[in-house]
Parts: structure tokens; C-alpha cells; sequence
């Protein structure tokens, strides 16, 4: 790509996508001057790698900074600071973080974004053919019959009738909502998506057909996700590793069946009692212990840890020093002074 | 007992149990539309007994709002006149036949001020944006406990106290758009619980709250339960949810209950197909149900065409042809558990998440 920044970034052979001290901060402005009087911190300092094929879920209470990270990584924001590495489908690795949005143009087809309300991402004045063909007339990727027979295909690769193609999204439930959206997403064959709460508004059983569907994409296309909910059990179910974000900071990275049986974070730990599961047994003999106010300002997030004044475990230490993610016990990452001394008790056995 | 309030029943029944609060029996509510009749609640029957938690389950459009709707006699304009019966008896001892009340009669406001609260997904369909929440507190609780205006504003106070409102004495005076999202849905569960009522309705009323702010409002919810002594109807999706507030479980098809039984017994003896496909669908914390979910066939059919016979048939791997596809299923009782299913006496045990 002559007008992309020659680089010679390198990156493991297996990631796809690194994210390091990444920030992004939203600036404040009071009174008639518009006076910038500080930031939200929404993302601050985040260090991330997802692996080529891999769903990595994203967890953590609401305004944690989870769509933040996401629509960074797309550059849909720009940052604040840090480096956003992307290996291309043609092998090349861009840093994102610089890019102008026409340097970023070409590489939109390849990383894209799949939302939870099925109802508002989609022009309602804009037929399945419109709609889903849309990101190839963009991108000038074929004429018109050509993307007709492409959205087409695309329907029925997402499980709804190629007969459909004329009609708008109003004629179709949630669920199928959904799945045009993914058919969109799937137009300009990405290597990366990003499922930002994607089946959290969908009925148990027709997020299970989705949740089913997104996983047969994946095995049939290579896809790499990035998954972000607060569904434990669909996070648990969907991903290979998860991360569990705090305040605009990652607290912990781990495979997800150490996670969930071993957390190293107490934040994890909390949330996890937080969350009631479908097992009525379970819930009684488990100490839920809810988790006591609420998440901090983001623009005046508390020193040291940011998770100290919620932490049944702080130290004097925990409100003086900023805990560093530091990698323990085989690979995992986890941003707690005390992790190794300390014993969490997971979700599962 | 107040006479006055009381009207004539349509059917002569059988007195309720002296534990029973509410009874609803064989209740529709239909709509006649352009494209067809929906019929939104198709012969709905549960009870509530004091002070427990009625969990009502099933996905979207099942009928689960229109039919607390009909408690409170507050149907959208274009539904048709309910038909049934719904009795309730508050722990003043007074006999209402709620389905014999008109929406705007003064015996129903004074069940919906006084008897039964009702909380929803969406603090703001309750809370007036232009008045501040104790305003708003202390007009229901001097209009229907009849306090003066110091007691009222006292009573307000120590209400969202009660609902653990972070410094009570200034929020009083707080606006609706002034509170957090957790902060707004405890003001409207104060104004829900003000004058002590017996039943609370409460419609999704975590659905839209952050995990960790809907773990604090039902901990919140349970306690109040347990200190007034309170039934509770709480309308979720969210199995989780259901699992952790509810001592009985309804669930809900398209207009229809389909199953009532303990919380214990929907999770781990359902003896409806339908109940058992949903629960299997769910993924679950250290179950590995393998790379595919194991989802029910086909979608919810719309409200316009819904199936003959089990309304469920289509998409039931159990479907008796000649049976299921014809004649609607009885309830079939054992014990405390009903199930809405031909077959059901075949699920003994059935473990759903196997
Ligand atoms: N455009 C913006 N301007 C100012 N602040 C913003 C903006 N977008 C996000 N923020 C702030 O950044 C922080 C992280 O927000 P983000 O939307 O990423 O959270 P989230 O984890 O996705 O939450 P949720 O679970 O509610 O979707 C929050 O404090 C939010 O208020
Ligand atoms: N105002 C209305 N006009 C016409 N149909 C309605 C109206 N309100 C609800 N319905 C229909 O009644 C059925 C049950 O709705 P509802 O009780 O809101 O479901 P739930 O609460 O279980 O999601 C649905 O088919 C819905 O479309
Ligand atoms: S660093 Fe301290 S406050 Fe932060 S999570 Fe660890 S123990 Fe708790
Ligand atoms: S009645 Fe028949 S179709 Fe309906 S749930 Fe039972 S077995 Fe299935
Ligand atoms: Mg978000
Ligand atoms: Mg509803």
C-alpha cells in the first residue's frame, strides 16, 4: 500500500491484532468559554493481543470502556495515544493508530462490527439488497448484478431466504435483524469482527441460534471476534480468552476456564458473585455477595487502584501505587498488587 | 370492608384460600386489529399467595405485560374487553374482582395507589420528569394513607432509605433526570412500596440495569419482601434472574402458561417441552454443552397465525401427530406443578441441562 506509512512493525506470528498502551481520553468543557476543565479517562492504558482466530470476550460493569476499546481498534475514535498493530489479510502490519480516515479506507473491509440493537443499526428506508450491499458499492466491489447475486448468497449464509432481498427491515424479527447486520458485516469478506452486545437484547432461544451461527462463521471464514457482553454464561460459552475491564483499564486477561475457575482479580471475583446464574442451587449456595456501589467517575477515577474503594481486599498500598498488568502463572495477565496472594473463588467448580 | 368497592361477580365462584392474594382465571385479552385478532392472553390462570415471589417467564410478546396490564386494568386502548376472572384480596381483608372494575373507576386507583405497586424496565414511565421524587412520594402517600404534609415528607425520607438511596435527606428533593439509571429505579420502587402494598408488579424491572447495579436491586427487592411482607409478580427474560428472586415460575407461549411449579422443579424437573428447550438453550457456567448450543427449531410464529392445538407443536420435538396439532393440551396437575403438555406425565425427572 504505497500511501499507507512504510513501517517495519513486526508482530507473533499467531496475532492478528495488538493493542498497546492504548488511551483515549474525552475532553470536558464547562462554562461560556468552553473552558477544558479535564477528561474522561475512558481508556487508559490498555495493552491487548487477539490471536488469529480466536474469540477474545470482553467483560466488565457499563462504562467500563469496553466499546471504547472496540471502536478504537476500528478506528472509529481516534486515540488519545498508544499503537494499534493490524496484520493484513495480505500479511502486511499496519499501525492503525496514526492512520488518516482515507489511509484507513481499504482497510475497513477487513475489520468490522456487528451491534446489539438490531432495531437502530439498520436504515430503515433500505432494502436487504440495499443494506447488505452496500459496504461492495463502496468499495467498488462489483456491479450491479454481481452484488446482487453476492447479498443474496449472503442471505442465505446467515440462514435467511435469498427471496427476501426486496424487502425492508421492518418485515423481520429481532433475531433476523440480526443476522442482516452480520450478512453486512460479512459483505467485504473481514478477517475481524467486533460484537459489541451483539445477542444481549435477543430472546434466549433465538440468541442461541445466533450465538450458534456466529461460531459456524467463524469455523467456515477463519474469523477472528472480539466479543463483548455481560452475559458471564455466553462469555464463558463463546470465548477462547476473556478480559475483564475496570474503569478504562484491563484488570485481567486469562483463558476462559482459568478465569471462571480460578479468577486472580477481585474485581473478577466480585463480578462473578454479582451475576445470578440460572441454577437456583447454585445461586443459594453460592455467597452472592453484590457488589457495593457504583463504578467511579471516569473523569475523576480514584488513585492508586481504581478498583480500591470497591475492593474487599485493599491495602494502604492498593490507593497509593497503580497496580502494573503484570503477567503471572503461565501466561495470564493481572493487574492487582496481591494477585498471587490472594485465593479468589471462581463461578465454577 | 369497604362495600362500595365491591362488585358483582359475573360467575359465582369458590371462595379463595385464606393465603390467596390473587387469582386469575381463564383470562384473555385480545386485540383486533386490521390483520387479524391477537389474541395477547389466551386463557391465563395463576395465583399468588402472600408474601412470595411469582416469577413470570418467556420470551418477547408471550403475553407477560398485557396480562399484568389486565391486573391493573390498564389495557392499551385498542384491546378488546378482557374476559375471566381476577380476584384479589389485599391484607386489609377487602374482596376486589378486579376484572369487573373499569379502568378509571375509584375502586381500581385506589388498588393500583394503595394495594399493589408497580415498577417497570423504564424508571421514567412511572417517575414524572417535571416534579422532584419526594414531591411525587408524598402526593401518594397523603392522598392514600392520608398523612399530612410534615408525616408525608418524613415518610418519603425513610422510603428511599428504605430503597437505600445514597443521603436520603437531599435526594427528596431531587429531580428524576438529577439520579443515575440504579438511582432512578430505586426512587420508582420507593414510590412503588410507599403505602405498604401487599402485591408488587414489577415488569422487567432489571433489564436494563448494569450487572452489578441488577444484583443490588434484587437483593434490594428481597429484603423488601421479607420486612413488608410483600408478594411480588416479577416479569423477567433473564433466567438468572428468575432463578435467584423466584419461589414459583410460570412460564409463558404465546398467550398461554405452559408450566407453574417451584423454582426447583422448572430448573431441574420441567415437565413442559417447551420449558425444557428454552433451559437447554441457555448456556450455563461450567456446563460444556459442546461448540453448539442446543436452540429449539424454527422461531416464535407471529401473533396472527398462531398454531392449532399446542401452539407449541411445530417446533416440539415430542409432537404426537393426530394429538398435539389438534386438540389443545389440558392442564395437567402434580401436585404444586401444572404442565400444559399431553404427554406430560412421560417427564419424570427430566433433567434439563443434560
Ligand atoms: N463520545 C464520548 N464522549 C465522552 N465520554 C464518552 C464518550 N464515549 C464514551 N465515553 C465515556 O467513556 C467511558 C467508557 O464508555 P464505554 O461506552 O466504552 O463503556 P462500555 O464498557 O461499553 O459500557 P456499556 O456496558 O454501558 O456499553 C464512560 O465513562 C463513558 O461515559
Ligand atoms: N397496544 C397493542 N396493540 C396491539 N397488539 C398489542 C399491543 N400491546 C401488545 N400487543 C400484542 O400482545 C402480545 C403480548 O404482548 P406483551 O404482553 O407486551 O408481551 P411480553 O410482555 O410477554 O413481551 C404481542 O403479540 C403483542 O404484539
Ligand atoms: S490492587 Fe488492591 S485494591 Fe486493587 S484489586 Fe488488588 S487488592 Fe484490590
Ligand atoms: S402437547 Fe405435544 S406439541 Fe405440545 S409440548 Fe406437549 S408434546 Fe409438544
Ligand atoms: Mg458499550
Ligand atoms: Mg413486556
Amino acid at each position: 500500500m504505497s500511501d499507507l506509512p512504510a513501517t517495519s512493525l513486526s508482530l507473533p506470528d499467531d496475532v492478528l491484532f495488538s493493542v498497546r498502551g492504548l488511551k483515549k481520553y474525552f475532553p470536558i468543557h464547562e462554562g461560556w468559554l468552553k473552558k477544558h476543565v479535564g477528561d474522561v479517562k475512558a481508556i487508559d492504558d490498555v495493552s491487548l493481543d487477539i490471536r488469529k482466530g480466536e474469540t477474545l470476550g470482553l467483560v466488565g460493569e457499563s462504562g467500563s470502556g469496553k466499546s471504547t476499546v472496540a471502536r478504537l481498534m476500528l478506528r472509529a475514535y481516534s486515540l488519545t495515544d498508544g499503537q494499534i498493530l493490524f496484520r493484513r489479510a495480505n500479511g502486511e502490519i499496519v499501525d492503525l493508530s496514526g492512520l488518516t480516515d482515507r489511509q484507513m479506507r481499504p482497510l475497513r473491509a477487513e475489520m468490522q462490527m456487528i451491534f446489539q440493537d438490531p432495531y437502530s443499526s439498520l436504515n430503515p428506508r433500505m432494502t436487504l439488497l440495499e443494506l447488505v450491499g452496500e459496504p461492495m458499492l463502496i468499495h467498488g466491489k462489483g456491479n450491479d448484478g454481481e452484488i446482487r447475486d453476492r447479498v443474496a448468497e449472503l442471505l442465505k449464509v446467515v440462514g435467511l431466504r435469498p427471496e427476501f432481498i426486496n424487502r425492508y427491515p421492518h418485515a423481520f424479527s429481532g433475531g433476523q435483524r440480526q443476522r442482516i447486520g452480520i450478512a453486512r458485516a460479512l459483505a467485504l469478506n473481514p478477517s475481524f469482527i467486533a460484537a459489541d452486545e451483539a445477542v444481549s437484547a435477543l430472546d434466549v432461544s433465538v440468541a442461541a441460534q445466533n450465538i450458534n451461527l456466529l461460531q459456524d462463521l467463524q469455523e467456515q471464514f477463519g474469523l477472528t471476534y472480539l466479543f463483548i457482553t455481560h452475559d458471564l454464561g455466553m462469555v464463558e460459552h463463546i470465548s477462547d480468552r476473556v478480559g475483564v475491564m475496570y474503569l478504562g483499564r484491563l484488570m485481567e486477561v486469562a483463558p476462559t476456564e482459568a478465569l471462571f475457575s480460578k479468577p486472580l482479580h477481585p474485581y473478577t471475583e466480585a463480578l462473578m458473585a454479582a451475576v445470578p446464574q440460572p441454577d437456583p442451587r447454585g445461586n443459594r449456595a453460592r455467597k452472592r455477595v453484590p457488589l457495593k456501589g457504583e463504578i467511579a467517575n471516569a473523569a475523576n477515577p480514584p488513585s492508586g487502584c481504581s478498583f480500591h474503594p470497591r475492593c474487599p481486599y485493599a491495602q494502604p498500598k492498593c490507593s497509593a501505587e497503580v497496580p502494573a498488568l503484570r503477567t503471572v502463572d503461565g501466561g495470564r495477565q493481572v493487574r492487582c498488587h496481591f494477585a498471587e496472594e490472594l485465593s479468589l473463588v471462581g463461578a465454577i467448580a | 370492608m369497604g362495600s362500595k368497592i365491591m362488585t358483582k361477580s359475573p360467575v359465582p365462584q369458590n371462595p379463595m384460600p385464606a393465603e390467596r392474594l390473587l387469582e386469575l382465571d381463564d383470562v384473555h385479552v385480545h386485540f383486533p386489529l386490521r390483520e387479524g385478532l391477537v389474541k395477547a392472553v389466551n386463557g391465563v390462570s395463576y395465583h399468588v399467595d402472600k408474601g412470595e415471589v411469582l416469577g413470570i417467564v418467556g420470551e418477547s410478546g408471550s403475553g407477560k405485560s398485557i396480562t399484568a396490564r389486565a391486573i391493573m386494568r390498564l389495557l392499551p386502548k385498542r384491546a378488546a374487553p378482557p374476559t375471566g376472572s381476577i380476584r384479589f384480596r389485599p391484607r386489609t381483608g377487602e374482596d376486589f374482582e378486579l376484572s369487573g372494575l373499569d379502568r378509571n373507576s375509584r375502586a381500581i386507583r385506589q388498588v393500583r395507589g394503595r394495594h399493589i405497586g408497580m415498577i417497570f424496565q423504564e424508571p421514567m414511565t412511572a417517575l414524572s420528569p417535571v416534579h422532584t421524587i419526594g414531591t411525587q412520594i408524598m402526593r401518594t402517600v397523603q392522598l392514600h394513607m392520608g398523612l399530612g404534609k410534615v408525616a408525608a415528607r418524613a415518610r418519603a425520607i425513610d422510603l428511599l432509605a428504605k430503597v437505600q438511596m445514597p443521603r436520603p435527606a437531599q435526594m427528596v428533593d431531587a429531580y428524576p433526570h438529577q439520579l443515575s439509571g440504579g438511582m432512578r429505579q430505586r426512587a420508582m420502587i420507593a414510590l412503588a412500596i410507599s403505602c405498604d402494598p401487599s402485591l408488587l408488579i414489577a415488569d422487567e424491572p432489571t433489564t436494563a440495569l448494569d450487572v452489578t447495579t441488577e444484583a443490588q436491586i434484587l437483593e434490594l427487592l428481597k429484603s423488601l419482601q421479607s420486612e413488608l411482607g410483600m408478594a411480588i409478580i416479577f416479569i423477567t427474560h433473564n433466567f438468572g434472574v428468575v432463578a435467584d428472586i423466584a419461589d414459583r415460575v410460570s412460564v409463558m407461549y404465546l398467550g398461554r402458561i405452559v408450566e407453574t411449579a417451584s423454582v426447583d422443579d422448572i430448573f431441574y424437573a420441567p415437565k413442559h417441552p417447551y420449558t425444557q428447550a428454552l433451559l437447554r438453550s441457555i448456556p450455563r457456567l461450567g456446563v460444556d454443552q459442546g461448540r453448539r448450543l442446543p436452540t429449539i427449531p424454527g422461531m416464535v410464529p407471529d401473533p396472527f397465525s398462531v398454531p392449532e392445538g399446542c401452539a407449541f407443536n411445530p417446533r416440539c420435538g415430542h409432537a404426537v401427530a393426530g394429538l398435539c396439532e389438534v386438540r389443545v393440551p389440558p392442564e395437567k396437575r402434580f401436585g404444586a406443578q401444572m404442565s400444559r403438555c399431553h404427554i406430560a406425565d412421560q417427564f419424570v425427572q427430566e433433567p434439563a441441562n443434560v
